[in-house]
């Protein structure tokens, strides 16, 4: 016999540092759903995933778009009146979909933080990520345009440097990414 | 002369290059000196926690740690992102010895080690708390005066609640504001979400929260809206055309940082305050003619 | 059976460790389960096991490897035999592409990506064990 986990406590784990979320004290309220700018751009409102994870429905929880829409503004989670951090709970379940390559097909969202995490590696910075074109040749062609436009114009008009500058002791860095994270070596 | 370690983060290499300059400009006439981490990195941004959260905290642990190494008291942050990544970071290295030994296991790798004795501030609190509007008050010799100011202060400066301050209504940005002879309005939307990073990952969602803050700003009269973001004022500012285009607006808002209305009420020279940099051009030279 | 070995699977995936688990105790082994580091790390102090089955991603990050080193340092846990088993590759592979995983990051013993042939992983487990055994000999 499989030994019964609830999807609940997978996710609950994945917070424990932050806080002991207590998932399945939610109320249902709907603060968090009521709070959220993005709501109108998820699959499932937050309230509902909320719900869907207590009824361990883990495979629709994770091929819908909900978390990926979060942009981390942490409203639900000030309002949330069981003390729930809606937001890292949201970070859960991206990590958790990237993790098991589980998630919905046509988002942005993976690609983007696989590509802002690359560049972090590579050079130690970040270069605005809304320009960094590392994640578009898969979407688009007008997104490109629009995109390389909007760039090459901040570059004339010297609100944006060309290229990011590596940090001085990147190796060092490098090294100390590898100590939590086993990487290959870097080239 | 005060001393804090200064942490600009990123954006303001690039696209907060004015919020960078008007900064440093702003701290000289208050007397007081922020000095640059040597080799600091990215904080991670809000990209780095679905992938890696251990990660994350370590890109910052490493800021925090070279900022220890100068002896200052003070972490300081202009952008929000880098202030919350830096805050929770030295609160988790403080709560969680597993994760303060682990860290530092890495961080032997670049000969630092952190300790989490900085105290991370964000930049407008260094303003507000540690100078105080009477000293501001003192330095404004142009007061902005009749100029409506939206004050927006977005998501990761307020969020998440850091101890027991006013999270649903905070108040001192209007104070800076009224100090420096501005007139600021009642803002709903002040503390609504931008966006942030969905303007990539999902642009429709982004544009949808921008257009809302900026129609709430022009129904309240606002003539400017004034951040403490750099991601704020790209999201505002970069995408306002975009805006207009998809939701057939005329939006023509101009967005400044908080510190560039500082430095303009100082007396300082546009240039020095990156003010021939902003996107929608002129702005704040015509309302403060207008003012005038 | 006095002389059953006793397994530990330390893994955050609960349907992929019940998959893993009736595949071993079909072969014979006492087989225990934690669904995260913290739960792991009790259950290894808890009582003696002779082998860790052990995932890399869980919780906040790689703690997986936290865990490793925690055992390592630990003078009643360090010897046990460690066998990762992840899908840590698809991490790697998007930083740097085609690099081998680094040798040198914790001190483990073998390491076999998700998903595992039921196979290869009893070859792997048993190898592991009897090393372990020729090790206590010496």
């Amino acid at each position: 016999m499989a030994v019964e986990y609830p999807f609940s406590k997978v996710i609950g784990d994945m917070m424990y540092a932050s806080h002991q979320n207590p998932i399945t004290d939610c109320l249902q309220c709907g603060t968090c759903s009521g709070t959220c700018p993005a709501i109108e751009y998820m699959d499932f409102s937050p309230r509902k995933i909320i719900g869907m994870i207590r009824a361990n429905l883990k495979e629709d929880v994770l091929s819908s778009n909900t978390y990926w829409s979060c942009a981390s503004c942490y409203h639900c989670t000030v309002r949330c009146p069981a003390g729930i951090d809606i937001a890292e709970m949201m970070y859960a379940l991206k990590r958790y979909s990237m993790w098991k390559s589980q998630f919905k097909e046509g988002l942005i969202g993976p690609d983007f933080s696989e590509s802002f995490v690359k560049m972090i590696v590579n050079s130690g910075r970040s270069y605005e990520p809304i320009l960094a074109a590392t994640y578009l040749p898969k979407y688009s062609a007008s997104a490109i345009v629009q995109e390389a436009l909007t760039a090459s114009g901040l570059v004339f008009s010297g609100k944006m440097n060309l290229f990011p500058k590596k940090i001085k002791r990147i190796k060092n860095l490098q090294n100390v990414v590898r100590r939590i994270l086993p990487l290959g070596e870097t080239s | 002369m005060k001393q804090y370690a200064y942490y600009p983060g990123c954006s303001l290499e690039s696209l907060g290059k004015s919020y960078h300059l008007s900064t440093l400009e702003v701290a000289a006439r208050l007397g007081i000196e922020f000095k640059e981490l040597e080799d600091w990195n990215c904080c991670g941004a809000t990209a780095y926690f679905p992938v890696d959260e251990l990660l994350a905290y370590t890109l910052s642990a490493r800021n925090l740690a070279i900022a220890e190494k100068t002896g200052l008291k003070d972490f300081v942050a202009p952008c929000s992102a880098c202030f919350k990544n830096a805050y929770t970071t030295n609160k988790y290295l403080n709560s969680d010895p597993d994760l303060a030994e682990h860290i530092n296991y890495a961080l032997e790798e670049d000969n630092l080690h952190v300790a989490g004795t900085m105290q991370v501030r964000h930049l407008i609190e260094v303003f507000v708390e540690d100078i105080g509007l009477d000293a501001i008050k003192e330095k404004v010799t142009y007061p902005l005066n009749n100029l409506k100011v939206a004050p927006y202060y977005g998501c990761q400066l307020v969020r998440p609640r850091k101890g027991n301050e006013n999270v649903e209504n905070p108040r001192y940005f209007e104070e800076l504001l009224s100090a420096l002879g501005a007139e600021p309005i009642e803002f709903e939307s002040k503390t609504r979400c931008c966006g942030g990073s969905l303007i990539v990952t999902n642009r429709a969602a982004a544009l949808d929260m921008v257009e809302k803050l900026l129609q709430d700003a022009v129904n309240s009269h606002a003539q400017i809206i004034a951040t403490t973001c750099p991601m704020c004022t790209v999201n505002l500012e970069v995408y306002q055309s975009q805006v207009n285009r998809e939701f057939h607006t005329n939006y023509s808002i101009p967005i400044v940082y908080f510190t560039q209305l500082m430095g303009t009420s100082f007396g300082c020279t546009p240039k020095r305050l990156g003010i021939n940099k902003e996107i929608i051009p002129r702005a704040l030279e015509k309302s403060q003619v207008e003012a005038v | 059976m006095t002389n059953q070995k006793k397994l530990i699977i330390i893994d955050d995936d609960p349907d992929y460790v019940a998959g893993i688990k009736s595949i071993l105790e079909r072969a014979d082994y006492s087989v225990q389960v934690a669904h995260n580091p913290k739960e792991g790390f009790q259950l290894l102090q808890s009582q003696p096991f002779d082998l860790l089955l052990l995932d890399i991603m869980m919780g906040r990050g790689a703690e997986g490897v936290a865990v490793a080193r925690k055992i390592r340092k630990d003078p009643n846990l360090r010897n046990i035999p460690i066998l990762i088993i992840t899908g840590i590759r698809e991490q790697i592979a998007f930083l740097f592409p085609g690099q081998p995983v680094h040798p040198h990051f914790v001190e483990l013993d073998e390491l076999v990506e998700k998903p595992i042939e039921p196979k290869l992983l009893l070859e792997k487990v048993s190898n592991l064990l009897r090393l372990s055994e020729e090790k206590k000999e010496v």
